[in-house]
């Protein structure tokens, strides 16, 4: 067996680099939906974890509902049967749960409120949080887990509170 | 060669990219934001990918997005086109990280060539000639004012990190140095997050003229003739042509050697223009290098007989360029006109809506490049091009003939869309334009004629 390379020590250009990197993006990050992020140089990293403000989650349902249809035909279906399509925020990897083995976010059958996380979808590492847009019980989860989904795409269908 | 291009733009330039790689026997994927969904390049595409909503931050400038595609997809290359990610070296590099080729300059050249004194620097170690100036950023006041003393007012302060016309002050007289120096390096910073300025002789007229090249990463370069571009107003180009009638054949090699020599020099690859301003006496001064392909690319390609997208795909993927110096001689002559909807009559304010009618021009030696159809919705998100319209012929009045018939020819309409095509039309009936003698500041004498013929009718 091989010696392990000796740890080097911890270089303060290199912190700082990765510090300034963070900090940058969460400027950046302002206004969007990303929930979870890490920057890597050598040895150190750093993982932030990040709260929505209210008013993205507001901005959100505007932005789906005045999106054209997508011409998908289990969502013309949906429509006319009143469910709630809830659809992908951007392109990426759809998950179900903030982590492999942990606990899904929603399961069909769960109630939801507008505004609640229901799924993420990972774009480049990034974890954007999937809001719903509307209140309801979770009827089908039509996306798989670890699925490809394009924007706007159907992820599940939530049916709205009897009146 | 690579089999699957993603093309990460749209309009008609993805289309253009598109039909270049059909052409070469390279799958094309298209990527489009939800106002696009209806576009021509997705029907034509062998795989399109909804990347986003409308906003061009969230779709067409949203590189996880894009690089989600490529990947999804299995593209194996991605072609950005021009404008949005063409000349972001972070997303070259991302590309990079990820194992797929971007159709472009590698990030650490584009890097070096859009730094605008760098570039001059290392064009000027290449031979090419520049404007009386500084090449180092002037970091003072006092430096500016030796400087201005030395080259003679008036001269021109350029932002460093500048581009597209803004950035940049002409001063005319020393009095006016203190002021706009302060000014334009705090615009630069505002705009450019850089403060570096750099000073130079401001020509007062003059033509824009720039060389098209393509250089392969076997050290190979070949230049394809030069495009004038002196029809413009605000810098925003209306009309190009290749080749400039005021070039002569020994400047035209000298030049174009050179600047091959200062592209290889740099380790670039791909297309790419150095545009060079052209003085009444007929010399040329370097002033930056864009390292993509350009909106008027065509007129290169009509007077040599090159594809250039397909050389670009085609360098791109490792491979020499197909066409040596020697083969492409110019041949006759091209112009183009930018078809945009625009009201020139309201200040070129665009104007978007629905193409109820959309009958584009045909006949010998007359190309359309456009993604436009009848019942095309030109959106208010993206820029106005239609159509670039180009027409070849033997000789440059035979090319204005033929332009002016297609554009005659050209029907478009639809409910608040105004054209620039009566515009133009305008332009090629001026006898100054006839002439040739086309200068920068041409547009601008050529409105203020018409309003004051205009003012003296009514």
């Amino acid at each position: 067996m091989t010696e392990p390379a000796k740890r080097k020590p911890a270089d303060q250009d290199l912190i700082r680099a990765v510090w300034d990197e963070a900090r940058d993006l969460i400027k950046r990050l302002e206004g969007s939906t990303v929930q979870r992020f890490a920057v890597e140089a050598g040895d150190t990293r750093i993982e932030i974890e990040r709260g929505i403000p209210a008013g993205v989650v507001a901005s959100a349902p505007a932005a789906l509902a005045s999106a054209a249809a997508t011409g998908d035909e289990a969502a013309l279906a949906a429509e006319l049967d009143s469910r709630h399509p809830i659809k992908a925020p951007l392109v990426g990897t759809f998950y179900r749960a903030s982590q492999p083995g942990a606990d899904p976010f929603v399961k069909e059958g769960d109630a939801v409120d507008a505004g609640q996380t229901v799924a993420i979808v990972e774009a480049m590492k990034l974890m954007n949080q999937v809001l719903a847009d509307a209140s309801g019980t979770v009827a089908e989860i039509v996306a798989e887990d670890g699925q490809w989904v394009e924007f706007e795409q159907v992820l599940m269908y939530l049916q709205p509170p009897e009146e | 060669m690579f089999e699957k291009v993603l093309i990460a733009n749209r309009g008609e330039i993805a289309l253009r990219v598109a039909r270049a790689c059909r052409e070469l026997g390279v799958k094309a994927v298209a990527v489009y934001s939800t106002a696009d969904a209806e576009s021509a390049v997705v029907r034509f595409a062998d795989e399109a990918v909804q990347i986003g909503p409308p906003a061009v931050s969230r779709s067409y400038l949203h590189i996880p997005s894009i690089i989600g595609a490529a990947l999804k997809t299995g593209a194996d290359a991605i072609h950005p086109g021009y404008g949005f990610l063409s000349e972001d070296p972070y997303f070259a590099e991302i590309c990079f990280d990820e194992g797929i080729t971007f159709i472009g300059p590698r990030p650490d050249v584009m890097e070096k060539v859009g730094d605008k004194a760098t570039a001059r620097d290392l064009m000027s170690k290449a031979g090419l000639p520049l404007l009386p100036g500084t090449v180092e950023p002037v970091n003072t006041l006092d430096e500016a004012h030796d400087i201005a003393v030395e080259i003679g007012y008036p001269v021109i302060i350029k932002a460093v990190a500048g581009g597209g016309g803004r950035g940049m002050s002409v001063v005319q007289r020393e009095g006016d140095l203190g002021r706009l120096y302060q000014t334009t390096r705090a615009t630069a910073q505002a705009v450019f997050k850089d403060s570096a300025v750099y000073i130079e002789r401001y020509l007062e007229t003059s033509r824009h003229t720039e060389i098209q090249l393509v250089c392969d990463a076997h050290g190979n370069g070949v230049y394809f003739g030069e495009r004038d571009c002196s029809v413009q107003r605000r810098h925003q180009k209306l009309i190009e042509e290749a080749p400039s009638i005021h070039l002569t054949e020994e400047t035209r090699r000298e030049v174009g050697e050179a600047a091959v020599r200062g592209a290889l020099s740099v380790g670039y690859t791909g297309a790419g223009t150095m545009e060079f301003l052209l003085d009444l006496d007929g010399n040329l001064s370097f002033m930056e290098m864009n390292a993509r392909i350009q909106v008027e690319h065509p007129v290169s390609e009509m007077v040599t007989s090159v594809d250039l997208i397909q050389e670009q795909i085609r360098v791109a993927a490792g491979e020499e360029l197909s066409v040596s110096q020697e083969d492409v001689p110019l041949r006759g002559h091209a112009i183009e006109c930018r078809i945009n909807a625009e009201d020139p009559d309201r200040d070129f304010a665009p104007t978007a809506g629905r193409l109820d009618t959309y009958v584009p021009p045909g006949g010998p030696w007359t190309r359309v490049d456009s993604h436009c159809y009848p019942g095309w919705m030109v959106s208010p998100f993206y820029d106005s091009l239609i159509a670039k319209l180009i027409v070849w012929a033997p000789d440059r009045d035979r090319a204005i003939d033929r332009m002016d018939r297609a554009l005659t020819e050209f029907e478009i309409s639809g409910r608040g869309v105004k054209t620039t095509i009566p515009f133009h039309r305008r332009i090629l009936a001026h006898p100054q334009f006839r002439s040739g003698d086309v200068t920068t500041d041409f547009v601008e004498h050529f409105m203020s004629e018409e309003a004051a013929a205009a003012a003296a009718a009514s």
